[in-house]
């Protein structure tokens, strides 16, 4: 009885739409008729003739290859920083985590006008300091990078849980590491890094699924808002989208883009699984009482 | 078990209840007899009112106009989400394609019979271009033409000037272009030309003006029902120039965002700039310090132009066709004559209403732009600006994959024919 709310509101929402997208996935469906069963057509064609769906593939890789590391190294350091006990350190987490509470669409196109090659703030700060200009998000090459720093401006999520796993390590261990002259250095990779090695595992998990169905920022920040220049930042999830979705005029490809959203659905149990099964190798599984 | 039947009758009403609230609005009759006609723009909030405004001069004792609020940036996704919930309203602005589409599956109203039998608005009340691109293959017309664009070239005077060139004007070139983007590129600009119509997706249609204008074949020779593209030897010749203006600095390259071009030509940023008339309505409100004109598209031995008109549809289920019908009528004459003074955002497609949008720039002293829009309605070689099929979305993207890098130069003109025979095999296979 209780559970009934809860339990309608599930299969409404979630269990139906699976099936249902199951299904579609196996068939041409526009939204306009009734859908028609083509088998694994879907597939075959997103194997052999789109041209749009292997640049995604590499695109979205390309965005998981430069984002995960990043954001685990910026994530960390930030909060080993705001881990010291110094003055001011409550202003300066608030101040990292702040990008995270701001309005995420606003924020993405903000950025836009900042990454704008004629009259944008990067730009002109480069122009200033007598270094050469870039393209940003209209050159083929430097796109996805572009993307990737406007996802690090969210870095504040990953920084939380990282000093969260700081402050549990016990201060005993440190004490103890001093004492027998060990230095900073020895003590982060040596004491430090082991005992938050479990959350380093849930971070590189989160942080590529977060890769890996980016969505916002290629959608707001590409020239076209259709992953451009070419497929440069074209990622499967925006490739979805515009599949289900297309502009005003084009007709939706909704078992299309239910086939492509099972293809990522797969290579994201895929990631995390591997990741899993390999997280033994380097993780210290010590309960820190 | 009388408890789990109580809770299930609670929760199945409470969910009928907001899938009804879900619903939209079509028409139907009200309590007092009066039929309610529902209409969905894409417009601004700005000229929403206008057209609310204008609506209120509509009298029909039993006929009330409702006008159903959309954001008009999210317009396509609402669209899609009214039609396959079959709630769209009696009346919705829709391109071209839209109407194509929606027609070919029997989801629209054929006007056909009306627009012939009414004579003073029958098929030839209107630009002929554009009825006969609205109507379908076997004879339908799902939705009646409201609005023309008209494709050109904006250009900074003072920079001409400055780079002592002659203006453009009707009947210049290719080569006069190009060589202007050059010489306005040579003398400080960043790009002497942005041309988002050239290098898009949308850019080998553009440059089938090209083409056309040098007495050779468009890309496609039907964006409705194409049977093939094709790229000869003129087309080929066309995309060569271009290649070689963004090789050299020229003209913008594939990927510029084109996202302020409007304001950057305002502020004397940008010295020419191929779009549409509608920038005009932009310029009378924001008065760029520049000194600016349009100029039709340019050619090499005849005119030739784009071809893109949008207009209004109505959903095959609509309740009451003749209360529709009326308010349609009204919309696309009597309204455009209201709303086009204060915003001449483009020229009507039904030839009566036309002279309140050619007075209005006449008025504002636009008349470069008058002139240019004159001359690309009257132009008779024209071309779509994209396929209106089903199957566009496909071709779009084997777009995408070769046509940037032929014009950056990554890849050889000899992909263009690789490309037309890629975009064959999709018309093939869905034909």
């Amino acid at each position: 009885m209780f559970l009934a709310p809860a339990l309608i509101g599930f299969t409404a929402f979630v269990v139906y739409p699976l099936f249902r997208s199951a299904y579609f996935a196996l068939t041409t469906y526009n939204g306009l008729t009734d859908p028609k069963f083509v088998g694994l057509d879907n597939f075959r064609r997103m194997f052999t003739t789109d041209p749009s769906f292997w640049p995604s593939v590499r695109a979205t890789l390309l965005l998981v290859v430069l984002y995960v590391p990043l954001s685990l190294i910026i994530g960390l350091a930030l909060a080993v920083f705001c881990n010291q006990r110094m003055r001011g350190v409550g202003l300066l987490r608030t101040l990292c985590y702040l990008p995270v509470v701001l309005p995420v669409v606003a924020t993405i196109t903000l950025w836009k006008f900042v990454f704008n090659p004629q009259v944008g703030l990067a730009n002109q700060v480069l122009h200033w300091l007598h270094l050469p200009t870039s393209e940003w998000l209209s050159g083929d090459d430097s796109a996805m990078p572009s993307i990737v720093i406007v996802m690090l401006w969210s870095v504040g999520s990953t920084m939380i849980i990282f000093l969260a796993a700081l402050q549990a390590v016990p201060t005993e261990l440190y004490e103890a590491a001093r004492l027998d002259g060990a230095g900073s250095r020895t003590v982060f990779f040596r004491i430090t890094l082991p005992l938050i090695s479990p959350i380093m595992i849930l971070q590189v998990v989160l942080q590529m699924v977060t890769a890996l169905q980016a969505f916002n920022q290629p959608k707001i920040l590409s020239p076209d808002n259709q992953g451009g220049p070419g497929f440069s930042t074209r990622t499967l999830m925006l490739s979805i989208y515009d599949n289900g979705f297309p502009r005003l005029g084009q007709v939706s490809q909704f078992g299309y883009a239910s086939a492509q959203v099972w293809v990522l659905f797969l290579v994201i149990v895929v990631v995390i699984a591997a990741t899993a099964r390999f997280s033994s190798i380097w993780t210290y599984s010590d309960h820190v009482s | 078990m009388k408890r789990w039947i109580r809770c299930a009758a609670v929760l199945l009403s409470a969910g009928g209840l907001l899938a009804t609230a879900a619903c939209g609005g079509s028409s139907g009759k009200q309590s007092d007899g009066k039929v309610t006609v529902t209409l969905m723009t894409w417009e601004s909030a700005a000229t929403n009112k206008a057209i609310d405004q204008a609506l209120t001069g509509f009298h029909d004792p039993n006929i009330t106009v409702r006008r159903v609020d959309t954001p008009n940036g999210n317009y396509s996704d609402k669209l899609a989400a009214l039609t396959q919930a079959k709630k769209l309203p009696d009346l919705f602005w829709c391109g071209n394609d839209t109407e194509q589409q929606y027609t070919s599956q029997g989801l629209l109203t054929d006007w056909a019979s009306r627009l012939s039998d009414s004579s003073d608005f029958g098929a030839s009340s209107f630009v002929s271009s554009t009825m006969k691109n609205w109507k379908t293959a076997d004879g339908k017309i799902g939705g009646v033409p409201s609005l023309l664009n008209t494709y050109g070239i904006w250009y900074d005077i003072d920079a001409f000037k400055a780079a002592g060139i002659t203006v453009p004007a009707a009947g210049w070139t290719w080569d006069q272009m190009f060589d202007a983007a050059a010489k306005l590129h040579a003398k400080g600009a960043k790009y002497g030309l942005v041309a988002d119509a050239l290098t898009s997706t949308d850019g080998p249609f553009s440059l089938s003006t090209y083409a056309l204008s040098a007495g050779g074949k468009p890309f496609a020779d039907n964006v409705h029902q194409p049977t093939k593209t094709t790229i000869d030897s003129t087309y080929t010749e066309g995309v060569g120039k271009v290649v070689a203006g963004i090789k050299s600095g020229a003209i913008a390259p594939p990927g510029y965002d084109i996202s302020n071009q409007q304001g950057l030509f305002a502020a004397g940023q940008i010295p020419m700039l191929w779009s549409g008339q509608w920038l005009a309505a932009g310029f009378l409100t924001d008065k760029p310090k520049i000194k600016y004109g349009f100029a039709p598209l340019p050619q090499v031995t005849k005119p030739a132009t784009l071809y893109d008109a949008v207009g209004i549809c109505t959903p095959s289920y609509t309740q009451n066709a003749d209360a529709t019908f009326k308010v349609l009528k009204y919309l696309d004459s009597t309204v455009w004559t209201k709303v086009l003074p204060d915003s001449p955002v483009a020229a009507p497609a039904y030839l009566s209403s036309q002279s309140a949008y050619f007075g209005a720039l006449d008025k504002a002293g636009q008349t470069t732009v008058a002139a240019t829009v004159k001359a690309g309605l009257n132009t008779p070689t024209t071309i779509g600006v994209r396929f209106t099929t089903q199957w566009a979305s496909q071709s779009n993207d084997l777009i995408t994959a070769y046509w940037p890098d032929i014009l950056n130069g990554k890849k050889p003109l000899s992909d263009l024919q690789t490309m037309t025979d890629k975009i064959n095999d999709v018309i093939k296979n869905n034909s």
